[in-house]
């Protein structure tokens, strides 16, 4: 892939990060946090991905993994925590 | 070539993300919010990750591919437990 087009891709995804910040910082209760916590993991993931394009090395995807993994967890856990007031 | 698949799907995942991302700065209820997330989580980074077919490195898409099954399946999962947890909990 051409690096300039990488170097916007990983701006973007940048960008968007910020915008999940943003709606982390606006969500008005614990559910709402729990889905944009969800969401600013995927956008990580996208990032890893990309920096790992950029500088064409395998083990960013590797972490994406892991985090895909632990964000799994936390929001099974977190949604359960919500409705029944404990983990199980 | 590959290489124009590659960016076309980047350009593609990303142009999906923001789409999604306004609409969960749009929409004020949970479930409303959950339909647009649906796009930034599952297909999204799914096309980001199609994208390494034009990286041309076998560890990059081994790896792209291993998260694109993990993402297939744990997407769905997550967005109907919360889901489920939006509609079982105890009203305000």
């Amino acid at each position: 892939m051409p690096g300039v087009v990488v170097d916007i891709a990983f701006a973007w995804a940048t960008l968007l990060l910020l915008a999940g910040g943003l709606l982390l910082l606006r969500a008005p209760d614990t559910l709402h946090r729990v889905l944009a916590l969800d969401v600013l993991v995927a956008i990580v993931i996208a990032l890893l991905t990309i920096l790992s394009y950029l500088r064409d090395v395998s083990y960013y995807i590797d972490a994406a993994l892991a985090l895909a993994l632990l964000s799994f967890t936390a929001t099974l856990v977190a949604a359960r925590y919500v409705t029944r007031g404990g983990p199980f | 070539m590959l290489a124009a698949i590659g960016v076309a799907l980047l350009l593609l995942g990303l142009t999906l993300a923001t789409i999604g991302l306004v609409g969960l700065l749009r929409m004020p209820e949970i479930l409303h919010q959950l339909h647009a997330a649906g796009l930034v989580t599952g297909p999204a980074v799914i096309l980001v990750l199609l994208a390494s077919v034009a990286s041309g490195s076998a560890e990059i898409i081994t790896s792209a591919a291993l998260v694109i099954l993990f993402v297939l399946v744990t997407a769905p999962l997550s967005a109907h437990a919360i889901a489920q947890a939006a509609r079982r909990r105890p009203r305000r």
